[in-house]
C-alpha cells in the first residue's frame, strides 16, 4: 500500500512514463491493439492532468507503471502471433 | 607445388597507397546542403524536405490549428498545447522519421524550429 512517506512523481517522471507507453505501443504488431493503448494512454493522461493531491497523483502514476508492465508483455505476446497480413489501415495506397 | 609457386610469382598485384585527405565536416545550418567527403550515406535529407515532412506531422495533429503552424512556431508558447501533446508530438516525429530520440533531447523539443533543427542534424534521420 502507497504509505505515507511515497514521494510524488515528479514532472519528468510521468513525461517519461507517458513516453514509455506510447513508446511500448507502437511495438504492437497488431494495428487495432496499437491504436487503442495509443488513445487510451493520452486520454488517461489527459483526464488526470487536473489533480492536485499527491496521493492519487501517486495512486495514478502506481497504475501507469503497472500499466506499462502489461504492455510490455503483451506486445511480446502479440509478436509471437503476428497477423501475416497488414491490416488494411496501415496500406497507404488502396 | 613449383607450378603453382611459379605463377603467383607472376601474378602480381600492385600495392596502391592511397593518400587519404582528411577533411572536417563543414556544417552550414543556413539551408545549404552538408557537406560529407566520406560518408556512404549519401542520400541525406535536404533541409526542404525536413522542414515539409515536420509541418505535415505537427498540421495533422488533431488539436492544432494548421493555419497557424509556420517553421518556428512553439508548440506551447503559440499553438496551446501542454507538455502531454509535446511528448505526442515527438513521438509522432520519430515515427516519421524512424528516429529514437532520447528523453533529455526529446524535452527540449519545444518548437518547430527546434525539431526540424534536430531531425536535419541527425545521421540517422530516414
Amino acid at each position: 500500500m502507497a504509505s505515507a512517506a511515497a514521494k510524488s512523481p515528479t514532472r519528468l517522471e510521468v513525461l517519461s512514463l507517458f513516453r514509455s507507453l506510447l513508446r511500448t505501443a507502437h511495438e504492437f504488431s497488431d494495428y487495432n491493439v496499437r491504436e487503442y493503448t495509443k488513445r487510451r494512454t493520452i486520454d488517461g493522461f489527459q483526464s488526470n492532468r487536473s489533480l492536485s493531491d499527491q496521493q492519487s497523483i501517486s495512486a495514478a502514476y502506481a497504475n501507469g507503471k503497472e500499466q506499462l508492465a502489461i504492455v510490455k508483455r503483451q506486445a511480446v505476446i502479440y509478436s509471437l502471433y503476428a497477423p501475416k497480413v497488414k491490416s488494411i489501415m496501415e496500406l497507404k495506397s488502396v | 607445388m613449383a607450378m603453382r609457386a611459379a605463377i603467383l610469382r607472376h601474378i602480381r598485384i600492385p600495392v596502391r597507397s592511397y593518400a587519404l585527405e582528411f577533411k572536417p565536416r563543414e556544417l552550414n545550418l543556413s539551408g545549404g546542403s552538408l557537406m560529407r567527403f566520406m560518408s556512404s550515406h549519401d542520400e541525406h535529407l535536404t533541409k526542404e524536405e525536413v522542414v515539409e515532412r515536420v509541418l505535415s506531422v505537427v498540421k495533422s495533429f488533431p488539436k492544432v490549428d494548421p493555419s497557424a503552424v509556420t517553421t518556428d512556431v512553439h508548440f506551447q508558447k503559440d499553438l496551446g498545447l501542454d507538455s502531454l501533446d509535446n511528448v505526442e508530438i515527438v513521438m509522432a516525429l520519430e515515427e516519421e522519421f524512424k528516429l529514437e530520440i532520447p528523453d533529455l533531447e526529446a524535452d527540449k523539443i519545444d518548437s518547430t524550429g527546434l525539431a526540424i533543427e534536430y531531425i536535419y542534424n541527425h545521421p540517422m534521420a530516414g
